[in-house]
This record gives C-alpha cells, sequence and structure tokens, in this order.
C-alpha cells in the first residue's frame, strides 16, 4: 500500500545520518521496545500485537470451556431431577430438622475439586463456618468431613484442627449411587456422630445456585425425638411388618436416608459447578471481548501517531534538504 | 455394632451381626441383581458400579496417609 511505501521509504531516509542526540535517543528507547537499528524513531506496536492475541486465545480457550460446561451440564441436570424422588419419601417420613440440638455433630462440606467455577465453593465454605459457629457450644463437638479439593484448602487455612476427613477424586468416574453409598458407609464408619449436617449448593436453575443444608439425625437421636413429639413422633402410628424392632428399623432407615440424601446432594453440587463454571466463562470471554476492542482501539491510535510521526519526519527532512 | 433394643430378644439380621451396615448390604443385593442381567445391558449396569475416591483422615490437624478406594464393581 502506498502508506507502507512510504514507510519504508521514510525508515531508508532515517537510516542516514541523523545523528542521535541522547534526548532522541531516550525517547526512542521508551516509545519503541523493539529492536530497531539505533537511530531509528519508531514507535511500536509490537506490544500492543501480543497482547492482542494472547486475550484473544483466552477468549477462544473460555467459550470453548464454556460450551463444554454447558454440554456436561444437560447430561447431569437430568439425573438430578430424577434423584430428588430418592430423599424426598424420608423427608416426608422422618422430617428434616436443623433445628435439633445434639452433642456430636458432623458438617459434611460438599465442594468441587476443580477451579474456575466463580464462587460456589467459597459460598458452601463460608456457610459451613457459620453453622459450624451456631451449633457450637459447650460440651458440643463438630467436626468436618470435606469432600472435594477446593474446600479443603480453604478450610485448611483456618480450621485444621476440626477437620476429620477429607475425600478428593470423586469425579473421576461419572457419579453414580454405588460410589456415593461407599463413601457414606465410610463416613459413618468412622466419624461418630449424633446429627449430620450436610452443606451443598442446590440447582434451581443455570444462573441460581442456593446453598443448602440437610440434616440427617442418628437413629438414638431420631428415636429421641420421636418421644417429643412433632413429625417424627408420629413414626409409632406406623405398623411395623416382619419381625423387626423399632430401633432397627430406625437405624436402618438413617443410613439409608444419609446414603439417598449424599447422592442428591452430590448431584446438585456438580449440576451447580457446571452451572457456576458456564456463568463464569461466560463473562470471562465478554470481559475478554471487551479487552480486545480498548486494545484494538490503541493499536490503531498507535499505528496512526508512528505514520504521522514517520511523515513529519520525512517532510521536515526534506524541506531541511531544500529549504 | 447394633443390637436389638434392651430387653427384647428379637434377632438381629445377620448382615448386621457381620458388622455390615443397611449400606453396605443394599449395595451387595444390588450387585447381585446387576449380575443376573444379559448382554448389552449387563455391560452398561457394571459401568455404573465403578468406585473411585481417595479417602484420607485428619488426626490433630493433619492429614494421614490417603487411601485409594478404587474397587470397581465391589465385592
Amino acid at each position: 500500500m502506498a502508506m507502507a511505501a512510504l514507510r519504508r521509504e521514510g525508515r531508508r531516509f532515517l537510516l542516514s545520518p541523523i545523528s542521535p542526540n541522547p534526548s532522541t535517543a531516550a525517547r526512542s528507547a521508551m516509545l519503541s521496545e523493539d529492536l530497531s537499528p539505533l537511530g531509528t524513531r519508531s514507535i511500536s506496536t509490537q506490544v500492543v500485537r501480543n497482547r492482542m492475541k494472547s486475550v484473544k486465545n483466552i477468549q477462544k480457550i473460555t467459550k470453548a470451556m464454556k460450551m463444554v460446561a454447558a454440554s456436561k451440564l444437560r447430561a447431569v441436570q437430568s439425573r438430578t431431577e430424577n434423584s430428588r424422588g430418592l430423599w424426598q419419601p424420608f423427608t416426608a417420613l422422618l422430617g428434616d430438622t436443623p433445628s435439633v440440638d445434639v452433642k456430636k455433630n458432623v458438617i459434611v462440606t460438599i465442594t468441587s475439586d476443580k477451579g474456575l467455577c466463580g464462587g460456589i465453593n467459597s459460598t458452601s465454605v463460608k456457610i459451613s463456618k457459620s453453622l459450624y459457629k451456631l451449633i457450637s457450644g459447650p460440651e458440643k463437638e463438630t467436626r468436618y468431613v470435606l469432600l472435594g479439593e477446593k474446600g479443603k484448602v480453604q478450610m485448611v487455612r483456618d480450621s485444621k484442627s476440626s477437620i476429620e476427613m477429607t475425600i478428593t477424586e470423586l469425579q473421576k468416574n461419572p457419579l453414580n449411587y454405588t460410589q456415593v453409598s461407599v463413601l457414606a458407609d465410610d463416613i459413618l464408619k468412622n466419624v461418630e456422630y449424633e446429627a449430620l449436617r450436610i452443606v451443598f449448593n442446590k440447582f434451581h436453575s443455570v444462573v441460581s445456585f442456593l446453598p443448602t443444608v440437610s440434616t440427617i439425625l442418628s437413629p438414638a437421636v431420631a428415636e429421641r425425638e420421636s418421644e417429643s413429639g412433632g413429625k417424627l413422633g408420629d413414626l409409632d402410628s406406623y405398623e411395623i411388618e416382619g419381625g423387626e424392632s423399632k430401633a432397627e428399623v430406625l437405624q436402618n432407615l438413617a443410613e439409608f436416608q444419609f446414603s439417598c440424601v449424599m447422592f442428591n446432594a452430590v448431584l446438585e453440587n456438580a449440576c451447580s459447578e457446571l452451572g457456576a463454571r458456564m456463568s463464569a466463562m461466560d463473562s470471562s470471554s465478554r470481559n475478554a471481548g471487551e479487552m480486545l476492542d480498548r486494545l484494538t482501539l490503541t493499536y490503531n491510535r498507535t499505528r496512526q501517531a508512528s505514520i504521522t510521526t514517520e511523515l513529519i519526519e520525512i517532510i521536515s527532512g526534506a524541506s531541511a534538504l531544500t529549504g | 455394632m447394633a443390637s436389638a433394643a434392651a430387653g427384647s430378644s428379637a434377632a438381629v439380621p445377620f448382615w448386621r451381626a457381620a458388622g455390615m451396615t443397611y449400606i453396605t448390604y443394599s449395595n451387595i443385593c444390588a450387585s447381585l441383581v446387576r449380575s443376573c442381567l444379559k448382554e448389552p445391558h449387563k455391560s452398561e449396569a457394571v459401568n455404573r458400579e465403578n468406585v473411585h475416591f481417595v479417602i484420607s483422615k485428619w488426626a490433630n490437624g493433619k492429614p494421614e496417609k490417603p487411601t485409594i478406594r478404587s474397587d470397581s464393581p465391589e465385592e
């Protein structure tokens, strides 16, 4: 193009005898950070161009991550909605009483292993910590069981001594009931508890996840509560078939309830994680686009300024020769 | 683990006496049912039984060596 030819002309012209005095050398060093031969003054667009390239790459990556999260979400969402039917009968039978007063509490916090998913892990951890403060008291003991790498990292900072167990790499295989029930079994066998409180993010829609707490009572506590009336007090009105005692039935039910609620909680948290990642990556690509626009403007301004500078120099040089 | 309520001598189910929880019992029953399936449903069902996670107990604010529970279709 004419401009480029003129620029090449100008550069050749500049390379000859204009001896740089210190001030111009310093200025050119500041303006052009690339390797031009000493004596030339060209405002460089290289830096801006590099930034634009990297921002564009970031935008592509975040867009791809959003697509991946969206496709995974569709699959998990239907499973989550089906799994809600597992614990609803339990809540109808045994109730969910977060205000129960027990001595040994265990808070099971469900977080993700991977990052870049917005703020859901921080909200879960924050809720767990405030729940801890709420239910602590004299003679009461509260312990944490943490699922997921992100929760572990955040809790280790200030609540190290209250952690009972940490579990990671849960999502290596697609989530299934067997895995979660083996996990629930491990928790039940290794942790003494009177009430289990599961903290997770319940999935309402792609943009809304609400942190929830589900409470599960141990059979002994459930027995105690049933004596005091309320939802659990109706338990006696049920007939138990099969020659088992009420205590046994309660024990079986409590274990199974824990396993079902854990399954649902893990699925809901996975859904929320994918949804949060979608929106985080979406806002990230939008920010990258805006940044790209601003950089393009800067690039054009820099380019035009450098062309103008060169033109001025050519013309002043030419007029110095003729005049 | 649990014994029958004090006083009543209702027999504890055999699995409870052996130290299993109800969850383990139902998992074993489920894997028995899954192994009764015919192909191709059987391989799909077996995929649903994969277990993998890494569990590590903490004592006094320090994690102990993590144990990997990677039993695929278990017992």
